[in-house]
């Protein structure tokens, strides 16, 4: 960043190729819980993923590292992140996560993308005027 | 754009729980359903259930997720067969369907509905152990008929033993088959079941299928099946006959005229 101490210098674009698999996919999903007054803390929700990934993939996939990146506990919405490896592994485990707690439940995966900027809007959720 | 269909979805007695089920398909994305009508001769004598007409199920059919367009929602009849007359050719029964299923539950019956049997899908079983060994032979000769096979992953879900069976049979299917000709479908019976069109497409990653089958497995095969159940219909998909409401002299005129 050597131009921003030059005040004299036009701003420049900066144009980022990236030519190489993205390190991390970055998930958008929501829970759907049958009971829908049950709240859940990002805690429990992490916990329960991996109690999901240990009963498709042992402890081999428990040991899978993916973070929680944002959670919001009023609609159940979370952003992952996840290493691309492992996308199908984590997102494979979350559809077939069927109870909590004795309970029916399911994840809605909204978005999946290897950029968390993409993440900030749905063009599926778009009203054309 | 590829649309999405689920050609497996089970009806019951309760509407409201049909119309919950089809109004969660239209959400997550699919264009098409297929209500399926199970039938099993060996178990009860019951006749061949008939369908309810969709018309009269739903009124107002919900608007599928990203497209402004109402959801197409067909119904499906399959029979379980465990004995060699269960499956009557022909059986005018079978005419109101728009699909034909059948769950052969020997290698014998295997072997004919891949071969002769007049249907649009064999379904595997996903809730057993399997029977028997998917040869090459009758897989190959179902794929060169164009029918196809189908798994389900509700069972998955449900509970842990029914998500190894799931699996195993996926896997050994896929092992004869290379991934051709195979669709995923949910055999629903509650919304929380139904998983979203992408997720499924992930899912066929975990049965062996490629990134591209995967993706087929719910789109394009999907509506090979549709164009294969039209033409069993129709003599070859060629010629098309259709009971007149009007027949006299009139309508007969009216008719040349156009």
């Amino acid at each position: 960043m050597k131009s921003d101490n030059k005040k004299d210098e036009p701003a420049v674009f900066k144009r980022v190729v990236s030519k190489n698999a993205s390190p991390y996919n970055y998930m958008k999903v929501s829970l759907v819980l049958e009971d829908e007054s049950t709240r859940l803390t990002a805690i429990e929700l992490k916990q329960f993923i991996i109690t999901g990934l240990k009963s498709l993939y042992g402890e081999v996939g428990a040991a899978l590292s993916f973070d929680l990146l944002k959670y919001d506990e009023d609609t159940l919405t979370a952003f992952l992140r996840v290493s691309s490896r492992g996308l199908v592994k984590l997102w494979s485990s979350l559809t077939l996560l069927g109870f909590y707690q004795n309970q029916a439940c399911a994840f809605r995966v909204l978005q999946v993308s290897p950029f968390l900027l993409a993440l900030t809007g749905n063009s599926r959720d778009l009203q054309l005027d | 754009m590829a649309e999405f269909m689920d050609l497996n979805v089970s009806t019951c007695e309760d509407q409201s729980r049909v119309l919950d089920l089809i109004s969660t398909a239209a959400q997550l994305g699919f264009s098409t359903v297929a209500l399926n009508y199970e039938f099993e001769p060996s178990a009860n004598h019951r006749a061949v259930p008939s369908p309810t007409p969709t018309n009269q199920l739903i009124p107002q059919l919900p608007l599928v997720q990203g497209r402004s367009r109402p959801i197409r929602v067909l119904n499906r009849l399959t029979i379980v067969t465990s004995d060699p007359g269960h499956f009557r050719p022909n059986a005018p029964e079978y005419r109101c369907y728009d699909l034909l299923a059948v769950r052969p539950t020997t290698e014998k019956l295997f072997h004919a509905a891949c071969m002769m049997y007049d249907v649009d899908i064999i379904s595997v079983s996903v809730t057993e152990k399997l029977p028997f060994f998917f040869k090459r032979a009758p897989v190959n000769g179902a794929t060169d008929r164009g029918v196809v096979f189908e798994l389900s992953y509700a069972a998955a879900i449900r509970d842990a033993t029914r998500r190894r069976y799931t699996i195993s049979n996926a896997v050994s299917l896929m092992e004869s088959c290379r991934g051709r000709n195979v669709i995923l479908s949910s055999a629903a019976e509650k919304p929380l079941e139904l998983r979203g069109p992408y997720d499924v497409a992930n899912l066929g990653l975990l049965f062996g299928l490629s990134d591209g089958d995967a993706k087929e497995a719910v789109s394009s095969s999907c509506r090979s099946v549709l164009l294969h159940a039209e033409t069993r219909k129709t003599a070859s998909g060629v010629v098309h006959t259709v009971k007149s409401p009007d027949t006299g002299p009139a309508a007969k005129r009216r008719h040349l005229m156009e």
